[in-house]
């Protein structure tokens, strides 16, 4: 989960052009890191990019910091068949 | 294969802004084939460059973004009415210059789609040479084109 964690803060500092440090665990996207709607779907596509993983337009509005981001790509990647 | 009649059904762009001439291949929400035809009459040529003429690259990314827009096309609703398309982010590589009497062929692959935006892989070519490549994301909003109140500031 710590590594898992890690990537995915190194994915979104790429997409949203900010440090890895400001990403914190509880940092809110939208709040404190001037994320928009179309970053959001960045992050969510480059996060099903990543991990070979559908995650369903519902999904989108959880992703709101990055605890969160991690918790949902953790819950697909689990439910991905092995060897898919 | 779709025409220039149906295209400007969906599309909103006009005269000198409809940066593609023909669909040959269309998978709603997947995958776009366009063609987008260059002439020596195209008016930016006058001034990109005068002695030297080259088809400018945002051009380029122009007509891969309409490309893009017939990801959402519906036969039973045609495009241009109540939708807007922004453009909110362009990831590119220029390969190679395009010049009068180059054909462009605009393959757009959805990446993800949803409905309420898209993330696209998009390739130009002309003949068997990449000219460009882009990933593309855009966002739709539903209803008049631009009211007058201020939304969130997306855009």
């Amino acid at each position: 989960m710590q590594d898992l964690e890690s990537e995915i803060r190194a994915l979104i500092a790429e997409i949203i052009e900010r440090s890895p440090a400001e990403i914190t665990p509880d940092a809110n996207f939208f709040t404190d890191l001037g994320v928009d709607s179309m970053m959001a779907l960045e992050i969510l596509t480059a996060v099903e990019k990543k991990y070979k993983i559908q995650i369903p337009e519902e999904k989108l509005a959880q992703f709101t910091t990055l605890k969160q981001t991690v918790i949902v790509a953790g819950e697909y990647l689990a439910a991905k068949p092995q060897n898919a | 294969m779709l025409d220039t009649d149906v295209i400007q059904k969906i599309l909103p762009q006009r005269y000198p802004f409809l940066m593609i001439d023909r669909i040959v291949e269309l998978e709603t929400a997947k995958k776009v084939v366009a063609i987008k035809n260059v002439t020596v009459n195209e008016g930016f040529f006058s001034g990109h460059f005068p002695d030297q003429p080259v088809m400018p690259g945002v051009l380029i990314i122009e007509a891969m973004a309409q490309a893009a827009i017939m990801l959402f096309y519906d036969p039973a609703k045609p495009l241009a009415e109540n939708k807007t398309f922004f453009l909110g982010s362009v990831k590119t590589r220029f390969l190679e210059p395009v010049f009068p009497g180059d054909q462009i062929k605009i393959t757009v692959l959805a990446q993800k789609f949803i409905s309420s935006g898209s993330i696209v892989e998009a390739v130009a070519q002309v003949g068997e040479k990449e000219v460009c490549r882009a990933e593309l994301g855009f966002m739709i909003k539903h209803g008049p084109r631009f009211p007058s109140d201020k939304g969130n500031g997306e855009g």
